[in-house]
């Protein structure tokens, strides 16, 4: 597996360097193999399918553009493309509405974490990054890295977390800034 | 934002998405010019980019990826025209079209080399293709320095490059936007002195600003200007103006 996704990480490099070139075909290629994942993003914050479907129309227009922008050295090219996805989304949630629709009535329940960490995952391979992530986020207190992933999954804002936790919203910033020191810390361990 | 923690504990927020809409145009504004705060952000989206393996993938609506090609072709239709607003000398070239770098090189030293004069608009050989940028470039004269100005409407991004100019010593190119609406000139950052500067966003300017705003170019001391306004010499100035096709 650890094979096969280099082989697709490569794939998708030489197709943004394609897409640079202004190549359609590459680019019909890109979308096939990754829109499912980004959608799947955007949907998880915005909560709601035709913001979804706005948020990943542009950024599928800027992948486009902005190809020859993406450094292989940098990162992998889906993690380039999920970082515009979320920060479109994350852009939207914000403009929409003061409080993110993801915050409001929603159970959290398919964000538990066990369900998340320990559950195979219909065969998928986890990264070595994934696994130290999850050691780390697994040494926070179980609020905080509950807040943390609703933050990163749902694009919940201090605001929303604090509304959810029943916790002063500087609490919640204290919270945010600790769990992310520690998980750097963790990480760089 | 002097503190690297602080920094960092931005950068942290801005990536985790915890941020209010004004914070986070604060720091998109700010990463361009600042390399620690965009070090911090790059480190973050790395950190926390494993989290996407477990987002279950969703399949899009089946028409979407035609919705995004008619995009593409709606970006390629429209057009930017430049317009001198402060510098009535200026010799204003519009390229229209999808121009690739090595294409705006070899115009550009082409028609400097013709030293051409006027308004000169370069009509695509044949007919748009789909997808486009919007290039103008912008010159005094014949023997001062040219920037091409590129903006990319949908995103709107801007790029510069400074072309047939002697390298400065000691000196920078800034650029700025210039806006009633906005209390002073807006640092755009420093001109690369040679090459592209890119990634200049104007996404903290909603399109009636920008589209109202004047652009300069002044001559500063090396990095900048030290006090955030300008302080030198406009080489050029301009308006970006967004016409009907």
């Amino acid at each position: 597996m650890q094979a096969s996704s280099e082989a697709d990480r490569q794939h998708l490099v030489s197709l943004l360097g394609r897409i640079a070139d202004g190549d359609r075909l590459a680019f019909q290629d890109l979308y096939a193999r990754t829109s499912a994942k980004l959608y799947g993003v955007a949907l998880r914050i915005l909560a709601e399918e035709a913001l979804a479907r706005d948020v990943l129309q542009e950024a599928y227009v800027k992948i486009w553009q902005k190809a020859s922008d993406f450094q292989s050295a940098q990162g992998s090219p889906i993690t380039w493309m999920a970082t515009i996805v979320r920060n479109r989304a994350l852009d939207e949630v914000r403009k929409a509405k003061p409080i993110s629709m993801s915050s409001m009535g929603d159970d959290g329940a398919d964000l538990d974490f066990a369900a998340e960490t320990e559950h195979p995952l219909d065969g998928r391979e986890r990264s070595e990054e994934l696994r130290r992530l999850m050691q780390c986020l697994g040494g926070l207190d179980e609020e905080r890295r509950q807040i943390v992933l609703l933050a990163y999954y749902r694009g919940m804002s201090r605001e929303d977390l604090s509304r959810r936790f029943g916790r002063p919203v500087p609490t919640i910033k204290t919270w945010l800034h600790r769990s992310l020191a520690q998980l750097k810390g963790c990480l760089q361990s | 934002m002097i503190d690297p923690a602080e920094i960092d504990e931005l950068a942290g927020e801005y990536v985790l998405g915890t941020l209010d809409a004004s914070e986070r145009r604060s720091v998109e504004q700010q990463r361009g010019a600042d390399k620690a705060l965009d070090a911090a952000i790059i480190a973050w989206e790395l950190r926390l980019q494993p989290l996407n393996e477990l987002t279950p993938e969703v399949q899009p609506p089946a028409d979407l990826f035609a919705a995004i090609e008619r995009r593409l072709a709606e970006t390629a239709a429209s057009t930017v025209i430049p317009y001198s607003a402060m510098a009535p000398t200026a010799e204003i070239i519009a390229l229209k079209g999808r121009v690739r770098r090595w294409q705006i090189g070899t115009l550009v030293s082409g028609l400097l080399a013709a030293s051409l004069a006027g308004f000169i608009v370069l009509k695509p050989q044949s007919p748009l293709p789909e997808q486009s940028q919007f290039v103008a470039v912008l010159q005094k004269d014949a023997v001062s320095p040219a920037f091409v100005v590129s903006v990319d409407i949908a995103t709107r991004q801007l790029t510069v490059r400074q072309v047939a100019a002697d390298k400065l010593t000691g000196k920078s190119y800034e650029l700025w936007l210039i806006n009633a609406s906005l209390k002073a000139p807006k640092s755009l950052g420093v001109v690369h002195d040679s090459g592209f500067t890119r990634g200049v966003t104007l996404a903290a300017y909603s399109p009636d600003v920008v589209e109202s705003s004047v652009l300069a170019v002044t001559l500063e001391p090396e990095g900048g200007s030290p006090s955030g306004s300008p302080t030198g010499p406009v080489v050029f100035s301009g308006k970006l103006v967004q016409a009907t096709p």
